[in-house]
Order: structure tokens, then sequence, then C-alpha cells
């Protein structure tokens, strides 16, 4: 340890004096304006990159599931979908840490993320599915401006098709086949497609060694 | 009827420990859902409003960090490591970081080391305001608690915008940073919040650390010595305080510090009014730092190592061997002991936390004879971190 080398501060710069009138300065702050922002009856502005909802490019995603294995939350899960030839990612906000390394692993800059970033509900259940959803494509998300998730309800049907509505009332529709890594026999249901996922996902990171 | 032998020997059997009752003392659950604790709690055994005897109960915020880092890949540990101190999570990001970077060999770009010696010290002006913010609150001067709050938010919103996230950046990664600083405009803005906060510095000063009711409540509570000190492995501004001149910037330079120019503040006392000067002190020259950081400007080139086996993240590996790293956090000596065994994973990831020194054995010496409204004060002056003494 060189000490010699540490500029030591005298210590008459470190010592204050107790006083008895200094603090009664502070009064002045009385005839201030208070610093607090009235939310939600005044706006926040969002930093122009801020790590909030993700977006999809879904003809560029090739399902690589790079996202999925640097996730430290295990949010992601690949999702088969009728009429896509690689699987997309599910992202789960009940899980994720919103590190968005996915976003930074993507290989063709197919995941992105907006700054929008409101994830409170009205603790009802079709609201709380709304946060597990294949994320749509920039230009769908970046239509509300108002920093909350874009869907206003997810539809599901008994065979497998999934109906997004927006906040707008626009509807994207697909159907999910099956989930995990390995694609799904399109006749058969999900239950045959999870049991292939749950052996691969206690080592995803050793599989492309 | 059973005695109270017994009783104590059938705890013992089952794993726990009962104290035995005793007629003059009282037993107080201090935490972990009083405010001044933060998840961590004592029991004390209280003699009328004298704490007798103090035995710290932590635990509350344990999340097995250590183990859980050697089952994530490389990267993705920065997002779990920072958890374990949250006022200041750059300092657990960049240790583990400098600790990869040694293991890879890499020379961190220049631009790199400005970002992230201008990130540990936001971090450290942010932390020191968070402080301030506690000590106010116990001891009863909420507006200078409220103050702190207000322009701690200042620092949140220059690092959301450059990192992206308030309060867990998950910015600084093995190989530098993650984004580049956002413009010009982030660099004066950050010259203006120092210029401000220098500012009002003089307030707090007013309000609190030239108050007569300060000195009053501070003085010769919560006394340690130098060879206790020591002995405890104590560390940071707590150790500073009783008259050791001891800094990692300064013993272990790392960084940018050896070309900063900043005075280390040393006092004898070893209170807790010694302990507050003193950080008061250091929060001065951390802003004092940030304008030498201003002045000296970013080096251009790029703010990242260039290498391939940044571009796949989940297949990034670290050659086998093992490094140390530590930087000087506002909680003390904060450092991280990485070990690799060429796989994809770290093998052990160690760290070396200065709470832990500060919250179980410190705490219990230094409460003894304490009064109860003392206690809170005590602790606010050790500035504990408890998820790091949980880990």
């Amino acid at each position: 340890m060189k000490m010699e080398s540490v500029k030591i501060a005298p210590e008459e710069k470190v010592r204050k004096k107790p006083s008895f009138l200094k603090p009664w300065m502070s009064l002045k702050y009385l005839f201030k304006k208070p610093v607090t922002i009235k939310i939600p009856y005044e706006e926040t502005q969002i930093a122009e990159k801020y790590r909030g909802f993700h977006t999809l490019n879904w003809k560029t995603c090739i399902g690589c599931n790079m996202c999925g294995q640097i996730c430290p939350a295990r949010a992601i899960e690949m999702t088969w979908i009728e009429g896509e030839k690689r699987p997309h990612p599910k992202i789960d906000y009940g899980r994720c840490t919103f590190c968005q390394f996915c976003v930074d692993v993507c290989p063709t800059n197919a995941l992105g993320h907006v700054e929008h970033y409101i994830l409170t509900t009205e603790w009802k259940d079709e609201e709380l599915e709304l946060f597990d959803w294949v994320p749509l494509p920039e230009e769908m998300v970046r239509k509300f401006s108002d920093y909350r998730h874009p869907l206003a309800k997810i539809e599901k049907y008994e065979d497998g098709r999934v109906k997004y509505v927006l906040r707008d009332g626009s509807e994207f529709e697909f159907k999910i086949l099956g989930y995990g890594l390995k694609p799904p026999a399109a006749a058969k249901p999900k239950p045959a497609a999870k049991s292939a996922e749950k052996k691969e996902e206690p080592n995803p990171g050793e599989k492309k060694e | 009827m059973v005695t109270q032998e017994e009783l104590i020997r059938e705890a013992r059997e089952n794993g726990m420990e009962l104290l035995p009752l005793e007629k003059d003392t009282y037993e107080l659950f201090f935490g972990p859902q009083h405010m001044a604790t933060e998840n961590y709690s004592l029991i004390l055994k209280m003699d009328g409003h004298r704490v007798v005897k103090a035995i710290a109960n932590p635990g509350f915020l344990h999340r097995g960090f250590e183990k859980l880092a050697e089952y994530r890949p490389w990267h993705t540990n920065i997002a779990l490591l920072l958890r374990i101190c949250v006022p200041e999570p750059d300092v657990p990001e960049a240790i583990y970081s400098m600790a990869v970077d040694e293991l890879m060999g890499w020379e961190v770009p220049e631009r790199a080391q400005w970002i992230r010696t201008t990130v540990l010290e936001m971090a450290r002006v942010s932390a020191y305001l968070f402080w301030m913010m506690g000590l106010s609150f116990k001891l009863g001067v909420y507006t200078a608690g409220q103050w702190a709050a207000a322009y701690r938010e200042r620092f949140m919103a220059l690092f959301e915008e450059l990192t992206g996230a308030r309060v867990y950046h998950i910015y600084t990664i093995p190989g530098g940073v993650r984004r580049d600083i956002p413009g010009d405009k982030w660099l004066r803005q950050l010259r203006d919040t120092v210029e401000y906060i220098k500012d009002k510095l003089k307030d707090f000063d007013n309000l609190v650390f030239e108050n007569y009711i300060t000195y009053r409540r501070l003085e010769g509570i919560g006394v340690m010595d130098k060879k206790f000190a020591l002995n405890e492995g104590v560390t940071g501004p707590n150790l500073r305080a009783t008259g050791v001149p001891y800094d990692v910037r300064r013993a272990d330079p790392y960084l940018l510090y050896p070309e900063l120019d900043f005075e280390v503040p040393v006092l004898k006392e070893g209170d807790a009014l010694a302990r507050a000067l003193v950080r008061r002190f250091e929060f001065e020259q951390d802003l004092y730092i940030l304008e030498q950081l201003l002045d000296m400007g970013p080096p251009s080139g790029p703010y990242k190592v260039d290498h391939p086996s940044l571009k796949a993240l989940p297949r990034f590996r670290v050659p086998a061997g093992d490094a140390f790293a530590h930087v000087e956090a506002t909680k003390g000596d904060f450092g991280a002991y990485v070990v690799s065994d060429g796989g994809n994973k770290p093998y052990r990831v160690q760290i070396r936390g200065p709470s832990i020194a500060h919250g179980i054995r410190v705490i219990e010496q230094l409460l003894v004879g304490a009064r109860l409204a003392d206690v809170p004060v005590i602790l606010m002056s050790l500035d504990n971190c408890p998820p790091d003494i949980d880990r």
C-alpha cells in the first residue's frame, strides 16, 4: 500500500462548526415551488432509448434462440407459428427484468425495444395475460404514445389460434402450433411439444457447443 | 413443568436458539418492518431504553447470488449481481466486469474507461444522496431528506438517458460498456447537475451538517477505535473515520483514478459524527472528481472491445484462471473474485462486500449501551446495504 501518495484532507476542512442559526436559513424554501411532479396530471418525459417493451420484426427473426439463452430470468419461450418457418420468441413480462440483453444478442436485429414501460393493470386475469406475448413489429407498437402496452385484449381459441386486439381496434391473428426449440408435428396438439421442450430446458447453453 | 434449561436444550436440538429470559431486561424485535433497518433485523435486549445486547438477525433478502451466478452465462450474471447493492448498482457490475476483463486479458478502450469512471462517480454521488436522505430521516430532519431524494432524481434522469434504466442500469459489461454517451447534450446536463448539487450542498450544510441538533445527536455514539475496526475488516468511510487513510482508489488504483486529484478525509474519533462528516466531505470530493472528468472530456475511440466473442454472448467463453478486482464504493471496499474453468459460465463468483463486515459483528458491538432512539442513527451512520449482508 502506497500511503505516501494519499493526499489527506486537512482536518479543519472536514470538520464543521455546529450552529444555532444556520438551520433557520432553510426557511427560504417555504417560498419556492415544489419539485414534485403530479402524476398522472403531469406527464414525465421518458428517455429516448429507455429499455421498455420489446418489438419484433417477424420477417427478419430467424428463430436462433440466442435471446432465450441469454435471458437471465428465462422469460423467453420460442413459439412456433403457422406460416412462419422459424420459431419466434414469446416474452413473459412477469419474469422479464428489462435488461435487454436479448436485443443486444439478436444477430439480425429483429428484436428491438421501445421506451413504453407502463406495466400497471387493474389486476384482472385477462389484463395480466396481455403481458405474455409474441412482440409485434415496431410500427404497430409505436402507434401509441402514452407508454402503455399496445394490446387491449388477447383472444385465445381452442385450435391454437390467437387474436391480438390492439388498443386502436386493429386486429392481428395467428395460430400457435407449439412451444420449444424443436418443430412440433403440426397434427399433434400442445402436450407433445411441451414434453420436448422440457427435456431441453435444463441446459439450453450447452446445446450449441 | 418444563424448566428453562430444558426448553433451551430442546430448541438447540432442533437447530434453534432460545435466549434465556432475565428479570430486568426485555427483548425487542427491531425490524425488518422498521423503516430504519431496510429489510434487516436486529434482536435487542433492552434494559429500559438502553441496549444491553444486540443480536443481528439478517437473511430476509437472501437470494443466493453467488450460487446462482454459477448457473448463468457470463453476461447474464450482470443482471443478477447488481442487485447486491441497490443504491449503487454500478459497483457490482464494474467489479465483475473488471475481473472478467483481467481473465480475458483485455485492455479496455480509453473511452470505456472514462465512461466507467464517470458512471462509478455518479453512482457514488447518488448513493451519498441516498444516504443523506436516510440520515436526515433518522435524525428527524425530514426537509433535508426530501431534498436529497429530489436531487438524486436528477442523477437518475442522467442514468436513464445514458443506460436506459433508472435504478438497475445493467450498463458495464466485460470489455467496456453497452452504449455510447448519448451526445454532448448529456455531458452538458451532467455538468449542470454537478454545479446545481454543489450549490445545494450549502443548504445541506446549513440544515444537517452544521446543525446544533445533529451534533448533539451524533457525537459520541457508536464509537469504534482503530484497532477494533482493523480487526473486524471495516473499510470505507467507516474506517477512515477511525483514523486510517485507506482508500482503494489510492491504495490500489483502477480506471482513471491515478490521473484524478482528490483528497481523502480522515478523522480520529470513530463515532457517528466522524463517519457522517467523512461521508459529507467525500460527497464534495466526488462532485469535484466529476468536474475534473468533464474537463478531461471523453476520449475518442470505441466504447467496447472489438472482439468476435462479444457477437454471440451465450457462447462467450473465458479462459481458465482466476482474477480479483475491487473498487471503492460508498459503503467500503467492494471486491469480486471470479474463477473460470474455461466454460461459458463462471466456476465461482465470490463477492467481498463491505456491509457484511459492518452489518453483523460491528453493529452488535456498537449498539451495546446505546439508547433505543440512537439505534437507527448508528445503523445509518454505518450505511449498510442489507442485500449485501444477506447475499
